[in-house]
């Protein structure tokens, strides 16, 4: 019969493989050790081991993990097998490193390697011409991002003579505000580049020419690098309230437009890339609100999220009669309940999170969307008519308690394994800005749950033509595609 | 603009003939891509293809290397075959000659790009069935007035101003799009853009063409609608609507064959020569044998499998553990029907695409069950409230930020636990179903005819008497059925796999991609019914009060046989129901073993248990092989066949030459399924020699698209055909050998000839060499002969060249 005409050793990815899992472990073994001792370790002026460095670290290796496992199958038989378990593996290496990195210089080296194979994986595939296009997109991007970080970190290499981020953070606050805004707004871009905030989301929406395990740890691990970089120059940004301010409005662009873009995308993936975009805006506004440590939940939880969205992504089909879009002027009464509801749950939130109900900072936004999920949940619950009364009424604590409590223990574990390293500052006090945040969150929220988006062809058509992938990377005839 | 519209619609008509069809991914068709250039000769054809689609038609030069070195390809046939075509170079020589001229690129249609992105765009987003949360607007009033409402408001259109004022009805639209081209250019025009996004094209093909697909109802599209915006987009542009080198591709395509004749056309037909010779001669050996006077024992019982080449292999694999006798049987069984599964809103169509649904079966709960249903139906209303509740928090503009960290945990362990246990997972999966009752078990099928069920736009519910005799009556004699056993089991059959877009290509072809399981349950409940056994005795066909009918369905991703819930049975019956269940398992274990053999990373001593990975594991792309390796379709008594083993490679459909006098069974047979495998042939074959512009690319890269179809990465044109996953052991090396199909009937010569004369459709394919027809004639004492395009018969000599020193098994 038939034999495979590759050569297949299967030996390098099963090792690659296995040493993913056991840096995985090792990782939870630390963090355990951590968690009890709290003290950071230091590998001279290289590497710098804290709370940080191992919540991420058990994040890449366990989603790495994942991704090994999965491609070992997945990818049989592809060219290019031992080509992706090389970068794959290597990638996952030099983010642990990015992770521990305390010299700037290294900090830079890492961030550029990782944009550099990154992009390589996006073009995996060689013969395809329109992989090859989203490569180089993915590479210029980044190598911009890696020359607005390398500047900060110059910047603040020169002003504050350090030449390790340990060294640095603690003098930023005699730093000028030039400097530091200066600093804060070149972090904040790179950073923006990294996870593919608006404007800068182009290579994101235009690198579904990647493998889907590329794209699942792409968007699980790789994207998150943004909210390492935030948070471990937490002091930097945060020392100017203007800055936070600015980082709390490009985050609630980014999450807000990408949300919209994503109701108009009707291939899968690219839904995936929308939401992927939106949810980093959010992961990003959370850092501006001063909240790093409920960023870096984000981020972990959103990974996980997202990465199995993207491995399940051929089981989408489904057969499903037409039907028209209805969008229900809810009664009264059922407002009322599920009103009730979504307070008390915020309520939880609050109080499981430790935030206080006396003196609300802005921390209120964060408390707003989880008020606003479990009102959409409770109102979702209530239109399932296929339940009887008496399930519907009992599902909605049901599901929502144990999530809070899921999160609430994430969160509550990352604040305290993150309390000593610099990102713990204060949260920004409540301002107008976040206000003017939160309001637009409710009025969308309304907007769409009213319908008031229907027939209004002009926003539709906006919304499809802004999120569409670089006209490079589309691959317009079929003979032009290349599987090899 | 005084143009006769009419003259315009014959035009887009005449035009669209070129295009194959494409069906959506849930209801799988494995059809030609060329279908639409069927009429002409296979190398004409072929070559058109090259024009149009700038798509290969033969195998590529490795192909053919790989099959000349392990001597797939025989040297005499290949000596044979390049002599008759005028090459006298060296067989190595000819192949290196290939692999330079392969080299040079084939120039790609130029300038298209950003009309063909622009129209991906707004089509994809057209004919979305449920993807989007905001789906695009004015849908319902078709494709070409959606598109005239959001068109100007696309900020992309550099011209968008020239969309002004365009004609309400599509057909006036595309009028005016061509009144700078001369009237004598307009087909060439229309066919050049139709060609342009051959995907899309073919899909909207389909869609336009089929009267029951309730999207089509619900968001109409035509293919003047399309091609009208087409054309306006190009203005909108900046391009001209009629290309400067339209005329030279219009040359091209009009032109009768090529500078040169195909180098590989030779290497195919010895290719298939060699399969061809060696089918033969192991069935001339086997004909002598053969009895169809049907005065053998009785069996203890008869299954009957669809003519799908997978059963080949269970079936030989069950006959050898006991008194069974099998049968081969188009696997919709003759009902034409549209099933309506318990519970659901969607008429699925189960039943092949030459054939139009005639009837409604819908499953309904039966009334001595009411507590096994109600315990399925709380399952499922908690399963689906679920998924409402995630996909309505996933898609919301504020919410879903909350959802992510509530749920992300979750997400977390599920992939653990699907990465990295997914055979524990195919366990837990199993105690599941034994937990929440399936349908089956408390179901019935609404077989009476319920005329207040009738909706005036739908199909008839349910089958009078005289329909339910009849189709019972033609299975029986299509099959040349002789006696019956106790037990006879319809088996349908259908696949399980896990996040695989093309599930349904595993499926039944002859339910029209879908599970064949409701058709055999019809089929046996219909012949159970005592009136219709009334009727078969008045006609001839006597069934004896012992015998029971039962349904089964094969899953051929495991090869689990698993019977549906039985009637009553008698003692006698269950016994038999019994060892049959036994002899099941054996016969899978053994057809799963001889499966690992091709399945890369199996090995026969866990082969059942790596089926079963395979089936549930998300992260397998190979489940199966589904009809890879189809070559042969072998219309004969089991008998001719029996015991030998075809590698799962031929379709097999029972026939009896004595009880078909007058040819009218073989008739069907060859005008009906025969039909459909060279359908399935030549998908499996296209998809192999040119998996980019025949077949849709590497599972590992595709995004599916509007819940329809699948693209490549970043989107563009809908990739049609199967995935490079079902057709190759690895990126390099093909697993299904793409030979046309070689049909092979055991018949009388002259019935066959009268046959094929009578039915020019059929005829043509022969004659154009879409697949091959080989009669062994048993009034001439088993003689071979071989239909000649043209219409002669070609009788070789004794000793066919070539046979002499092959081996006499089947080596694929």
């Amino acid at each position: 019969m038939t034999l495979s005409r590759l050569t297949f050793t299967q030996l390098m990815p099963r090792i690659y493989t296995r040493l993913t899992w056991v840096l995985c472990f090792c990782t939870i073994g630390a963090l355990v050790g951590h968690a009890v001792v709290g003290i950071d370790a230091s590998v001279g002026t290289l590497l710098h081991i804290d709370g940080l460095t191992l919540i991420m670290a058990l994040v890449v290796t366990f989603v790495s993990g994942i991704v090994h496992s999965f491609a070992r199958r997945y990818m049989m038989g592809s060219r290019h097998f031992d080509r992706f378990f090389d970068r794959l593996f290597g990638l996952t290496l030099v983010v642990l490193l990015l992770t521990a990195a305390d010299h700037l210089v290294l900090f830079v080296g890492l961030w550029a390697l990782m944009g550099w194979l990154l992009a390589d994986l996006i073009g995996l595939i060689r013969g395809w011409p329109q992989a090859q296009a989203a490569a180089r997109r993915a590479r210029w991007a980044f190598l911009g991002g890696s020359a607005l970080l390398a500047a900060a970190l110059a910047v603040l290499a020169g002003q504050t003579g350090a030449i390790t981020i340990s060294g640095a953070l603690p003098r930023v606050e005699s730093l000028s505000v030039g400097a530091l805004v200066g600093i804060a707004g070149l972090l904040t871009a790179a950073a923006m580049i990294q996870s593919a905030l608006i404007p800068f989301h182009g290579w994101l929406l235009s690198s579904m020419t990647a493998p889907t395990p590329v794209s699942a740890f792409m968007h699980a691990g790789l994207v998150n690098a943004g909210g390492l970089l935030l948070a471990r120059f937490a002091p930097v940004v945060a020392e100017v309230p203007a800055v936070m301010l600015a980082v709390v409005v490009l985050g609630a662009i980014s999450a807000l437009i990408a949300q919209a873009w994503m109701l108009v995308q009707v291939d899968v993936k690219r839904q995936l890339g929308c939401s992927t975009v939106a949810q980093m805006g959010f992961m990003v506004l959370q850092c501006g609100l001063g909240y790093f440590a409920a960023a870096i939940a984000h981020l972990i939880l959103h990974g996980f999220y997202k990465a199995y969205l993207f491995l399940s992504s051929g089981s989408v089909v489904v057969m499903k009669p037409p039907h028209a879009e209805t969008s229900d002027a809810a009664g009264l009464p059922s407002l009322v309940v599920t009103g009730i509801t979504a307070v008390v749950g915020g309520g939880v939130f609050m109080w499981l999170t430790g935030k206080s109900f006396a003196a609300p900072d802005g921390g209120v936004l964060l408390t707003l969307v989880v008020v606003l999920a479990v009102l959409h949940a409770a109102r979702t619950m209530l239109r399932t008519t296929a339940l009887t009364s008496a399930m519907r009424a009992v599902a909605v604590p049901l599901v929502v308690l144990p999530a809070l409590v899921l999160y609430a223990l994430v969160y509550n574990g990352i604040a305290a394994l993150t309390a000593t390293a610099p990102m713990a500052v204060d949260p920004a006090g409540f301002s107008v800005v976040h206000g003017v945040v939160g309001a637009l969150f409710v009025l969308l929220y309304l907007a769409f749950e009213r319908g008031w988006h229907r027939g209004r062809p002009r926003l539709y058509t906006l919304l499809l033509n802004t999120s569409q992938p670089a006209a490079s990377t589309v691959t317009t005839h079929r003979s032009e595609y290349h599987a090899h | 603009m005084p143009t006769d519209l009419s003259v315009l619609r014959a035009r887009v008509e005449n035009a669209a003939k070129v295009l194959g069809r494409c069906w959506p991914l849930q209801s799988y068709i494995a059809a030609n891509p060329l279908a639409g250039l069927e009429k002409l000769p296979f190398d004409e054809a072929v070559a058109q293809g090259e024009v149009l689609y700038k798509g290969r038609g033969y195998p590529n030069v490795a192909q053919l290397r790989a099959a000349w070195e392990t001597g797939e390809i025989d040297a005499a046939h290949l000596a044979d075959r390049l002599d008759a075509h005028g090459l006298t170079d060296a067989p190595a020589q000819l192949l290196d000659q290939m692999e330079t001229a392969a080299e040079t690129p084939v120039p790609n249609r130029s300038g298209d790009g950003p009309l063909n992105r622009a129209m991906a765009k707004w089509l994809a987003a057209f004919v979305d069935q449920g993807q989007a949360t905001w789906a695009m607007p004015h849908r319902h009033e078709g494709f070409y007035t959606a598109w005239r409402a959001v068109a100007r408001f696309d900020t992309t259109l550099a011209h968008r101003d020239r969309l002004r004022d365009l004609p309400k009805r599509p057909l006036e639209a595309l009028a005016l799009a061509l009144s700078d081209v001369e009237a004598a250019q307009w087909e060439t025009t229309l066919r050049y853009h139709m060609a342009a996004l051959p995907g899309w094209a073919s899909f909207i093909k389909w869609r336009s063409q089929d009267r029951h697909d309730a999207w089509q109802g619900a968001h109409p599209i035509t293919m003047t609608g399309y091609l009208a915006a087409r054309l306006h987009t190009a203005r909108a542009i900046g391009q001209p609507v009629a290309p400067a080198n339209l005329f030279d591709e219009a040359r091209g395509a009009t032109r009768n064959g090529r500078d040169q004749p195909p180098m590989a056309a030779p290497w195919l037909e010895a290719w298939e020569a060699t399969y061809r010779e060696q089918l033969l001669a192991t069935l001339e050996r086997a004909a002598p044998a053969v009895d169809t006077t049907g005065v053998a024992g009785r069996p203890k019982a008869q299954l009957v499998f669809c003519i799908d080449v997978r059963s080949e292999v269970i079936r030989r694999h069950l006959e050898q553990t006991g008194p069974y006798q099998t049968f081969g049987y188009a696997g919709f069984f003759g009902l034409p029907m549209q099933f309506q599964p318990y519970g659901s809103d969607a008429q699925i169509t189960s039943c092949p695409p030459i054939v139009d649904p005639k009837h409604r079966i819908h499953e309904t709960r039966s009334r001595t069950r009411e507590e096994t249903a109600a315990t399925h139906d709380r399952w499922v209303a908690l399963g689906q409230a679920g998924q409402r509740l995630i996909k309505s928090l996933k898609h919301n503009v504020a919410a879903a930020f909350g959802f992510v960290e509530a749920s992300g945990g979750l997400f977390g362990m599920a992939m653990a636990v699907r990465t990295l246990m997914p055979g524990w997972l195919r366990t837990q999966q199993q105690a599941w179903t034994q937990h929440v009752p399936s349908p089956d078990t408390f179901c019935d099928l609404s077989l009476d005819r319920a005329l207040a069920a009738d909706q005036p736009e739908g199909l008839p519910l349910g089958l009078s008497t005289e329909e339910r005799s009849y189709y019972a009556e033609a299975a029986f004699r299509l099959m040349g059925w002789q006696q019956f056993a106790p037990v006879v089991v319809f088996t349908g059959h259908a696949s399980h796999t896990a996040n695989n877009p093309y599930n349904s290509s595993l499926d039944c072809g002859a339910c029209a991609g879908h599970p064949g399981g409701p058709n055999a349950r019809t089929l046996a409940a219909v012949c159970n019914d005592p009136a219709v056994r009334e009727d078969l005795s008045a006609r001839g066909i006597d069934i004896p009060d012992d015998t029971v009918f039962l349904a089964a369905e094969h899953t051929t991703s495991t090869d689990v046989v698993q019977l549906f819930h039985p009637p009553a049975l008698t003692k006698a019956q269950a016994g038999i129901v019994d060892q049959l269940r036994q002899d099941l398992r054996t016969a899978r274990a053994n057809t799963t073993a001889e499966r690992a053999r091709v399945l890369q990373g199996s090995r026969p001593a866990h082969a059942v248990a790596d089926t079963e990975r395979r089936a549930a594991d998300w992260a397998e792309t190979r489940p199966e092989w589904g009809l890879s390796g189809n070559a042969a379709f072998i219309i004969a008594p089991r008998a001719l066949t029996a015991g030998l083993s075809l590698d799962g490679r031929a379709f097999l459909h029972a026939y009896n030459w004595r009880t078909d006098d007058r040819g009218t069974a073989l008739e069907t047979i060859m005008t009906g399924p025969l039909v459909v495998g060279e359908w399935i042939n030549m998908q499996y074959y296209f998809s192999t020699v040119d998996n980019a512009v025949y077949g849709s690319g590497s599972k590992i890269t595709q995004n599916v698209v509007g819940n329809v179809g699948v693209w490549q990465g970043n989107g563009g044109d809908l990739m049609t055909g199967l995935p490079l996953q079902s057709l190759q052991v690895d990126d390099l090396t093909p697993y299904h050998h793409p030979l046309r199909l070689l049909a092979v009937v055991y018949a009388p010569q002259g019935r066959v000839s009268r046959i094929v004369e009578r039915n020019a459709q059929l005829r043509s394919l022969f004659d154009h060499e879409w697949m091959a027809l080989t009669v062994l004639d048993p009034e001439q004492g088993n003689r071979r002969c071989s239909y000649q395009p043209g219409g002669t018969w070609a009788i070789p000599s004794a000793e066919p060249r070539g046979t002499q020193d092959t081996e006499p098994t089947l080596a694929l």
